[in-house]
């Protein structure tokens, strides 16, 4: 039982002032292993905060975040990669070519941000999630602009994704669950 | 320091001499050897539990009364225990070294189990003795002590197969963490997302979540909720799991024989904890589950070895069913608690050795809340060697008054044995000395507390 955070798009402080605090009551220190955030998040503070919930963290940085020092992609064991830019070639639009892009890069389950725009998709070689923007920040490309995040449940090949949603000042919980291909 | 005979009051001591303490004590044969072996450091520097590799000390993570942390035990290492299907660590006593009286009552021990319905007076009388090393009958026999076998032999296959098969179950409920009840959920209601699941593409379905079941739920109710808040005693007894006998490879190492041990504790005193939300886990518990499973483990026959766990749980059950009370901090101060028998203890002292009480308690103050409470709470597991407490349990488990009354005996036998350096100690070298009890004869010893049985009644 491996719970993973897939966080991103914050835009602190220049879209949003903060997360909502909805959410900051429920993502308290000691339950989650991994988080893999892709990026935008702005500032010093919202990393800060984010370590304080959990050591493992994981940074995909993203055109808008200021500390260069964040790396841009970063790999797990069992085979998470976070992409918060997309690849020059890769149209993040287009699912054929974001599964091509994930098969080359081998990996499991593929995190990417950028878009702002929530999604989960599978294909033959994997699964794709978008968690969207954690603080509903808007961004040029979607108007769904309901704040978001995703946390993930790996128990073997079994992945629970349970999306966390703020809708009209109440936290929405669904989920999704799907079987990783086996290697 | 007085000499004279007690003037306490207590008519009992006036009967028992000038010095108040019975003649057949005064024999020499009855003092443990001067000095002990001194295998460890006698610096009292007080060494918490840190790290694993520092020797092993347990102080009860709850101290009543402020008292001077015990020093460390000196390592008695037993030689290991070998494959499980061998029995107790082959020390120096090997079957064919028996004395003709350990061999006189193994055969009618074994002469005793082999009845129809076995006469567990007898047992008990014979098993307080001891039961010799090396003969395979150990297990069977505690089981019948702590009265997890019935006495009669036709019951025990079904027995054993009900108990056994219930714990299977509580391993199930209790030891599953939130995902693998989700799957189990899952497996029972049947995959509905097949079409989805196996190849093809597309956008994930995504469903609502019922009764608020999800990883970061804060509702009173959720599993997830409840698994987290259980965290903290979960990897309190991993830490003492780990602890447990670091010098014993049975218990401690890399060793699949040693994982697979330690795994078996943790599930015993998981599954404990939930089932007794009013005292869950007390550190400690895992010093008096440790004999047990090293006893049940170690049974000849493989075909009960390989279910140690299961009954191993049932026996603790049993075996702390007596003591519970000790380990709950409300009752500390109640009747039951420890406070209450550890003032027993003094009072068998005062009753049976007035002079040797009056110095230590009052004299040189050593209250016996500092030393006695580690003996009593983890039931002289800390005290001796491993081989030895073994002993020490043949007499506790097989008395009919229940363990906590020989345990008592025991402990005022302890304290009589080396009376000569308690009546010359101060508190320092007192207090040292009962911390880090020297090696003994434990048959004297048990000798000895069965006589403060006989002389109770006055």
């Amino acid at each position: 039982m491996v719970l993973v955070l897939a966080i991103g798009d914050l835009h602190i402080p220049h879209r949003a002032p903060d997360l909502p605090a909805k959410f900051k009551q429920m993502l308290v220190p000691g339950k989650i292993q991994h988080i893999l955030c892709v990026g935008n998040l702005c500032i010093e503070d919202v990393h800060d905060y984010l370590k304080s919930l959990c050591p493992d963290l994981h940074f995909a940085r993203g055109e808008y975040d200021e500390d260069a020092r964040y790396p841009e992609r970063k790999t797990h064991d069992w085979s998470i990669q976070a992409w918060a830019l997309p690849w020059p070639s890769v149209p993040w639009s287009d699912l054929d070519s974001l599964a091509m892009f994930q098969r080359q890069l081998d990996v499991d389950i593929l995190v990417t941000g950028h878009t702002s725009q929530f999604k989960a998709y599978k294909h033959e070689g994997g699964v794709v999630i978008n968690p969207g923007s954690a603080t509903g920040a808007h961004s040029s490309i979607t108007y769904d602009a309901n704040p978001r995040f995703v946390l993930l449940d790996i128990d073997d090949l079994r992945v629970w994704v349970y999306i966390y949603e703020l809708i009209d000042g109440q936290v929405k919980v669904d989920k999704i669950a799907t079987t990783l291909p086996a290697h | 320091m007085e000499a004279e005979a007690p003037g306490n009051g207590t008519g009992d001591a006036k009967a028992m001499g000038k010095k108040g303490v019975p003649e057949w004590l005064n024999s020499s044969l009855w003092a443990s050897s001067s000095s002990p072996p001194a295998s460890a450091s006698t610096t009292a520097a007080a060494r918490l539990p840190r790290s694993p590799p520092s020797p092993k000390i347990v102080a009860p993570a709850r101290a009543p009364i402020p008292k001077p942390p015990p020093p460390p035990r000196p390592p008695q290492p037993p030689s290991e225990a070998p494959r499980p299907s061998v029995d107790a660590p082959p020390d120096d006593r090997s079957p064919s070294r028996l004395s003709q009286e350990e061999v006189s009552r193994q055969f009618q021990l074994l002469a005793e189990l082999s009845k129809k319905v076995v006469n567990i007076g007898e047992l008990r009388r014979l098993a307080s003795q001891g039961i010799p090393d090396g003969t395979g009958i150990r297990s069977i026999v505690w089981k019948l002590l702590l009265g997890y076998l019935p006495y009669e032999r036709e019951f025990w296959m079904q027995e054993l197969a009900k108990k056994r098969s219930q714990y299977k179950a509580f391993k199930e409920e209790f030891l599953m963490n939130p995902s693998e009840m989700a799957r189990r959920l899952e497996e029972s209601v049947g995959h509905k997302n097949e079409a989805l699941e196996t190849g093809g593409r597309g956008f994930l379905m995504r469903s609502e979540i019922t009764h608020d079941e999800h990883p970061l739920s804060l509702g009173k109710t959720s599993v997830w909720n409840q698994f987290f808040q259980e965290t903290e005693i979960i990897e309190q007894i991993e830490r003492d799991v780990k602890r447990t006998h670091p010098d014993m490879q049975f218990f401690c190492g890399d060793s699949s024989l040693a994982k697979s041990n330690q795994e078996a504790l943790r599930h015993i005193l998981i599954i404990f904890a939930k089932l007794n939300p009013g005292i869950r886990y007390v550190q400690g518990m895992n010093e008096i589950l440790a004999p047990l499973f090293y006893v049940l483990r170690n049974d000849p026959d493989q075909n009960n070895a390989v279910y140690a766990e299961a009954d191993a749980f049932f026996c603790f059950v049993e075996l702390l069913s007596g003591f519970r009370d000790n380990f709950c901090q409300k009752l500390d101060n109640s009747v039951v608690g420890i406070r209450y028998t550890i003032s027993k203890l003094s009072e068998l002292l005062k009753k049976h050795d007035g002079e040797l009480w009056r110095h230590l308690e009052i004299t040189t103050k050593v209250n016996p809340q500092f030393y006695a409470f580690r003996w009593i709470t983890l039931l002289l597991t800390q005290e001796f060697n491993f081989v030895d407490s073994l002993h020490i349990w043949d007499a506790l488990l097989s008395d009919p008054d229940g363990p906590q009354e020989t345990l008592l005996r025991v402990c005022c036998a302890m304290l009589i044995l080396v009376r000569k350096r308690l009546l010359a100690g101060d508190f320092t070298s007192n207090l040292k000395l009962l911390q880090n009890y020297p090696q003994t004869n434990i048959n004297h010893l048990l000798y000895v507390a069965n006589k403060l049985h006989g002389s109770s009644a006055g």
